[in-house]
């Protein structure tokens, strides 16, 4: 076996192969934090086991995990159950593994059994401690309180230049549907590793610098390795991301549980693709608002005039129509005044003429009496004067004696020699005057 | 110089209240097309600020870009 006091390789790996199942006959339980954990297509499960400095977080030791498919397949659900927490890397594990060394494939850890409640223990113990201090502080809200821009339009990002991440984000911003214009510039920090805190304050910093031409900060980061999440644990990043005065939105690429980075957010997203979806909605919104608007402006003018317009239509019509009504209204006074008037005339007429026929009688009935009055005065004056005529007189004897046609009363106006005529009631004669006797001498 | 000193905010402000007045008749025939006027200029703005790359703030945003 021994060729010039050398060993072959072969034989130096079955003697440490040896030892080692010496040393560890039973299955031991371990604390430590997965890393690379893979899935394998035939179900198997392959990890390192790793353990980092608790202060600088420098890598101490490492070792290579096995878990075979028939126990990953109801290890890893239970696991899952109990802690929320998808079985990956960068957690802190306690695994009952049992030592394993083969001489091709070397030293490696086969997981048999998990302890859920030491992981679940470990995450929360460190989240609620940093969490605890910002609260204490004050801080833990405070860029959640900040009110978020109106136009989200100017995003300062944290993200390395490197990770598929950012080019994700600015593609998904530039893809918008309608167009809305976004600012972006990158402001490169290592999003893996021991730096992660010590890069993004530093980003932060500079950001803080020119803080006036942006509205938001987002850090992202793109998938990869998720080992690395506890670098986004601490208490430096969250209270300068809490403190930062403008909204911090995160997306850090991991789909489970929050890190106190996302807790202290004003917004967290699971992958920066989502971060981008968030700012176009936020502009997505402010544009729905400037269309309804802009609708409103447009339509509301145009059915006013309408209304405008029909009212003046209305009165066109109407206007017309009530002078006519007017002047019927007037039409018909007037003539239910002339009705009036006229029954009320024919009505005294009718009253008139009663009087009148009723006046006829007695007028006749006047006229008769006057009548008879006057024939029989008039019969007297007859009989008077018949009784004075000449002609009567004269039959009576008298006679009357007329000088040139007139008749004489005085012998004073005759002179002897004048010739009289004297009618008798039956003649005349002619006669000279003889002699003259006075009055006196008669 | 009126532009210069307006914001988003207080334009979408100003349309709001121009179409609340339009919404609830308060707006006079006679004042309707100055109003109109007036709400297409903050129109304007706020779509230029939402739709149109301002190049001054590229320009701004860009500069430690290389």
């Amino acid at each position: 076996m021994q060729t010039d006091g050398h060993l072959t390789l072969v034989e130096l790996n079955y003697l440490i192969r040896q030892s080692i199942q010496h040393c560890f006959p039973q299955s031991i339980w371990v604390q430590a934090e997965t890393s690379d954990v893979r899935t394998a297509s035939n179900g198997h499960c392959y990890l390192e086991f790793i353990q980092k400095d608790l202060y600088t977080h420098a890598l101490l030791a490492k070792a290579k995990g096995i878990i075979w498919s028939n126990v990953f397949k109801s290890l890893r659900p239970y696991f899952e159950k109990e802690t929320g927490e998808t079985f990956r890397s960068g957690i802190k594990v306690l695994v009952k593994v049992r030592v394993e060394f083969s001489e091709l494939y070397g030293y490696s850890l086969i997981v048999e059994e998990i302890d859920p409640t030491y992981t679940i223990g470990d995450m929360v113990k460190r989240r609620k401690e940093i969490l605890d201090r910002l609260t204490k502080e004050g801080v833990l809200n405070l860029n959640k309180e900040l009110t978020f821009p109106m136009l989200p339009q100017r995003i300062a990002v944290i993200s390395s230049a490197t990770a598929a991440g950012y080019g994700d984000f600015c593609n998904q911003l530039r893809q918008n549907k309608r167009g809305i214009v976004f600012y972006t510039r990158l402001f490169p920090a290592i999003m893996q590793g021991d730096r992660i805190e010590e890069s993004i304050i530093q980003a932060l910093d500079k950001i803080y610098t020119c803080i006036d031409q942006w509205d938001v900060v987002v850090i992202i980061r793109g998938g990869g390795a998720t080992s690395d999440l506890a670098g986004f644990d601490t208490y430096n990043l969250a209270t300068s991301v809490a403190q930062f005065p403008l909204p911090i939105i995160t997306g850090i690429g991991h789909e489970r549980d929050d890190t106190v980075l996302d807790f202290v957010a004003h917004l967290r997203a699971k992958t920066p693709t989502a971060a981008a979806e968030i700012l176009i909605h936020y502009m997505n919104q402010c544009a729905e608002v400037l269309e309804r608007l802009t609708q409103s402006i447009y339509l509301l003018p145009t059915r006013l005039l309408q209304t405008e317009k029909q009212r003046i239509a209305t009165y066109t019509q109407y206007i017309p129509a009530l002078v006519e009504k007017r002047i019927q209204t007037e039409q018909h006074k007037l003539q239910s005044k002339e009705h009036q008037l006229l029954s009320l005339w024919n009505s005294r007429r009718v009253q008139d003429s009663f009087r009148i026929e009723s006046l006829l009688p007695r007028i006749m009935h006047a006229i008769e009496k006057k009548l008879n009055v006057e024939t029989h005065r008039l019969a007297l004056c007859e009989q008077k004067t018949r009784l004075l005529s000449p002609q009567h007189i004269l039959s009576k004897g008298y006679s009357l004696t007329l000088k040139n046609g007139k008749t004489l009363k005085d012998s004073k106006d005759l002179s002897v020699g004048d010739i009289l005529v004297t009618h008798l009631a039956k003649g005349k004669i002619e006669s000279t005057i003889t002699q003259i006797h006075k009055k006196n001498e008669s | 110089m009126k532009a210069k000193s307006l914001t988003y905010a207080t334009a979408i402000e100003r349309l709001e209240s121009i179409v609340e007045a339009l919404e609830n008749n308060d707006i006079d025939i006679d004042a309707l097309q100055s109003k109109l006027k007036e709400a297409q200029t903050l129109i304007k703005f706020c779509k230029e600020k939402l739709y149109t790359a301002d190049k001054d703030i590229k320009k701004l945003l860009s500069t430690e870009e290389e």
